[in-house]
């Protein structure tokens, strides 16, 4: 199997920023990046949430690719330091030898383009795997144009393929007026910028100038639905909000729009460490679960290290790239000491010209937010609403653990039975709640809904957001059809040997 | 103390049929597990149901589940998922075949209903299935069902009766006098009680030796694979190229197989569960065997540990000593046969006995095997390589 000395996932401003660091020391780096992704894959809101606004221009493979090198100024830095850029491949799986499972020679990843995976195994890896949209229900928002704003971005940035015209932003942090900024730049009219917060949450001169190019804001107002026609958004209905968060009668306004954008958070991207069993921890000012990293960005994994979004995002890395940027240079420091390439005295050099851009300025707690913004668009909008749209789990749904609709089950001693029942036997558990009810179990794994499914839960349990587990996470990551996972390089010996199931003669890995 | 006529020690599918069952007859049951309702193997396998023609030993046993499974819903107040359409067992190779020939002899000679079906009636059965097969067996009294939602149906049901869950609370003793255990030790504090039953899955052996009884088991690891739902959809469960499965009700195709691992547990942490890139030759498999989905995503893999006794199946027993002690391991069989497991051990616990047979799944037929059995047969954690 094919070994790298550094491989960096993700080719964001962290990614080429540590790809850049390492090659310069001397380092053989492989950077990979799945965008351009196939549309196969966008239409399944996963692993952007793109709602279906993309164009059809994504089905122009070549001119997507010339699209992404174009608009990532870092690619051509990297690949003249000599990073080896493979871009339009994902990794959709890491694995690594523990007490259950031994028999690898290495660690590996899991990669693939549009056609076919394969592994390669490395010797030190960087996950700079960014982070993705937070998902919050509100009805209709399974309906095409509801979006969030890195699908925005990649839409507007990678490919110039964003599908829209009017669009609804959700969210005055730096994330909703840098989202309504890049879209008025590209000639999209922007309807409406709403927060539920009672004033701007984000850069006020920024917010100045939207306003001065005639962008509507509309704060302590909430989303009551987004109303469409043949599966598409026509209109958006806010209504203004009290101190309670409830709805204020009388105050309902109708804006027509066909993409609502949510913006009001980010998560960070942390499958691929959560894979590898780096530890993470519940920070509610980062996203959320984010790895536990020392100051050069090494994770509690050996030779693992993580750097940008992936490593805890708040909403001032927005308009502060510099954040990102110096993660990835530490961490490609570090990768580069831990190989050799950098003696300790140039290593301490550098992260010292470094440690000072890197630290987080203080964020703040983006669940108070996100938990003011839920309850909002609940008051709001009411409780047959899918949460999670994959599997159309409402939220009556989830905190009644009612079985699947398809199964139209019925019976008197099933409805006595909800999270209150559940709760008591046990600390709730999100991929419990999901095997019951299916929230979280549909094509994008959760990546949509997880985030408002553990609040929902822990709020209707009366438990503390901190004490929720993660979902789990597992292989692949992304959603590969059966003929790209495919094992095209599978061995005769596992050919020949492959059990169907425990027998005699059954074969073991060895 | 807390006290319960029946301690049972483990929340899976055979601990929690069994105390459902020991609750309708009426008895004080209560479960104790270290994690959550059917966290482990039970939770996680294929879901398949069928009448075991490939272990002889067990067929009266599911035979008895497949026709306790038709009405399980009802019984349970709870949905299973479960569909009774049929499982077909496809041969792609020669060797399949004589295989499949030979279970139908078995099936046959047992009194099962089976039918040997042409490729050309296959294609019908399973729309977008390999042209390549040979022929199959269909057995129209096999099934599939949702392992999590039958899990949960067992315990709310057991709750239904009055029985009691006790989840996240480790078991860390059992007290013996004379011959009896009088208690069992957990960090919810002592549970006294008449009789104990130990369903602990892949801890069986180590739950045991708390009370000084040896139950030769080894752990091992399997990965299984779920795809996004996918149409048109086949009702019928699918054993073929390797692999086994079905399809669910939401439209998933769900299938494993492959080799497995042999690990070491412990009896106060739940092992983990790694997939390896096995799940991309299961992949392979997949859409070698179904062509026709070639372009399903797959969204999901995951493991689950099973623990397998020397001769690969269940031990069910009533033990001599500690007398009030009842040994449930299924060999990974647990799932399918669980309703019927239930009524096994209720009825050993009732009356000591029970009219279904199992002759040959007692814990005298391995008095042979010492402590080093695993050793001796292979049967241990590879070393570690890196």
């Amino acid at each position: 199997m094919e070994s790298r000395s550094l491989v960096v996932v993700g080719a964001g401003i962290a990614g080429t920023a540590a790809a850049i660091e390492a090659a310069r020391a001397g380092v053989q780096v492989t950077l990979f990046d799945e965008n351009p992704i196939p549309e196969s894959m966008a239409a399944l809101n996963a692993p952007q949430f793109f709602g279906q606004r993309f164009n059809a221009v994504l089905h122009d493979r070549a001119l997507m690719l010339e699209r992404v090198v174009h608009a990532n100024e870092g690619l051509a830095e990297a690949e003249e330091a000599g990073v080896d850029v493979q871009l339009g491949t994902c990794v959709w799986g890491a694995f690594r030898n523990s007490d259950t499972s031994r028999v690898l020679d290495g660690p590996q990843l899991g990669l693939a383009n549009r056609d076919r995976s394969w592994l390669i195994m490395y010797d030190r890896l960087i996950v700079a795997a960014g982070a993705r949209d937070l998902g919050l229900a509100f009805a209709g928002w399974n309906l095409a144009g509801a979006m969030g704003a890195n699908g925005a971005h990649a839409l507007m940035r990678h490919y110039q393929a964003l599908a829209s015209r009017r669009m609804v932003v959700l969210g005055t942090g730096n994330l909703g007026l840098n989202t309504a900024r890049m879209a008025l730049d590209r000639g999209i009219e922007v309807a409406a910028i709403v927060d539920v917060s009672d004033s701007v949450r984000g850069d006020r001169a920024l917010s100045a100038a939207l306003q001065d190019m005639g962008v509507r804001l509309y704060t302590s107002h909430t989303v009551r639905e987004a109303v469409g026609r043949d599966g598409e958004i026509e209109s958006v209905r806010l209504v203004e909000i009290d101190d309670n968060s409830e709805p204020v009668a009388g105050t309902e306004k109708e804006i027509s729009a066909d993409t609502v954008c949510l913006a009001i958070g980010l998560v960070p991207n942390v499958e691929l460490l959560s894979l590898l069993g780096c530890d993470v921890g519940f920070k509610p000012e980062l996203g959320g679960y984010v790895p536990v990293h020392d100051d050069c960005m090494r994770t509690s994994v050996r030779d693992v290290h993580v750097a940008g979004d992936a490593a805890g995002f708040h909403d001032g890395m927005v308009l502060n790239t510099e954040i990102a940027r110096s993660q990835g240079r530490l961490a490609g420091v570090a990768a580069a000491e831990s190989l050799g390439a950098f003696d300790t005295a140039e290593a301490t050099a550098r992260r010292r010209e470094l440690t000072g851009t890197a630290i987080n300025s203080k964020p703040t707690d983006a669940y108070a937010n996100w938990t003011r913004w839920l309850r909002a668009l609940r008051n709001a909008g009411g409780s047959d609403v899918p949460v999670c749209p994959c599997e159309e789990v409402t939220r009556e749904d989830l905190i009644g653990l009612r079985p699947p609709r398809f199964l139209k089950w019925e019976s008197e001693r099933r409805d006595g039975r909800s999270l209150g029942t559940l709760a008591p036997d046990a600390r709730v558990n999100p991929d419990q709640v999901k095997r019951l009810t299916r929230a979280g179990m549909g094509h994008c794994q959760g990546r949509l809904c997880r985030e408002q499914v553990a609040l929902l839960l822990a709020e209707a349990s009366g438990s503390d957001i901190a004490d929720m587990p993660l979902m789990s996470y597992r292989p692949p990551v992304r959603p590969l059809p059966l003929r790209v996972l495919w094992s095209h390089d599978e061995s005769e010996q596992v050919r020949r040997e492959w059990a169907k199931w425990f027998s005699p003669t059954s074969p073991v890995l060895e | 103390m807390d006290r319960a006529d029946i301690v049972v020690i483990g929340a899976g599918v055979s601990g929690l049929s069994s105390a459902y069952f020991l609750a309708r007859a009426g008895r004080d049951v209560v479960v104790v597990d270290k994690g959550i309702v059917g966290g482990e193997a039970s939770g996680r396998n294929g879901g398949m149901v069928s009448e075991r023609v490939d272990e002889p030993l067990l067929i009266p046993m599911a035979v008895e589940a497949t026709e306790m499974w038709a009405t399980l819903d009802e019984e349970l107040g709870h949905p299973t998922e479960f569909v009774q359409e049929g499982r077909l067992q496809v041969a792609v190779t020669e060797k399949d075949m004589g295989d499949l020939l030979a279970e139908r002899d078995v099936a046959l000679g047992h009194g099962i209903d089976v039918q040997l079906v042409e490729p050309t009636e296959i294609r019908d059965l399973i729309p977008g299935i390999t042209e390549r097969t040979l022929g199959g067996l269909f057995f129209p009294n096999g099934g599939h069902a949702n392992t999590q939602l039958t899990v949960q149906a067992y315990a709310w049901a057991l709750q239904d009766l009055g029985g009691r869950l006790y989840q996240n609370t480790t078991v860390t003793g059992l007290r013996i006098v004379d011959d009896r255990v009088t208690s069992v030790e957990t960090t919810a504090g002592d549970i006294a009680a008449d009789v104990v039953v130990g369903a602990a899955g892949p801890q069986t052996g180590l739950m045991a030796q708390l009370a000084g009884v040896h139950v030769p088991v080894a752990p091992a690891r399997v990965e299984i694979m779920a795809t996004a739902h996918v149409e048109p959809r086949f009702p019928i469960a699918l054993v073929g190229n390797g692999l086994y499965g079905h399809q669910a009700v939401r439209g998933n195709l769900i299938f494993g197989g492959g080799a497995h691992e042999w690990i070491d547990v412990d009896l106060t942490t739940s092992p983990g569960k790694p997939n390896t890139p096995l799940i991309r030759n299961i992949a392979r498999r997949l859409a070698e065997l179904l062509p026709g989905a070639a372009d399903a995503p797959v969204v999901r893999s995951w493991a689950g540990v099973v623990e397998q006794a020397p001769d690969y199946r269940p031990i069910i027993d009533i033990l001599d000593y500690p007398s009030n002690y009842v040994v449930v391991t299924a060999s990974a069989h647990g799932f399918g046969i669980s309703p019927a497991t239930g009524k096994v051990v209720s009825d050993l616990v009732l009356f000591g006995e029970t009219n279904i047979d199992i002759s040959g799944l007692g814990l005298n037929r391995f008095a042979d095997y010492g402590p080093d059995w695993r050793e001796k047969r292979g049967w241990t954690p590879a070393p570690l390589r890196y």
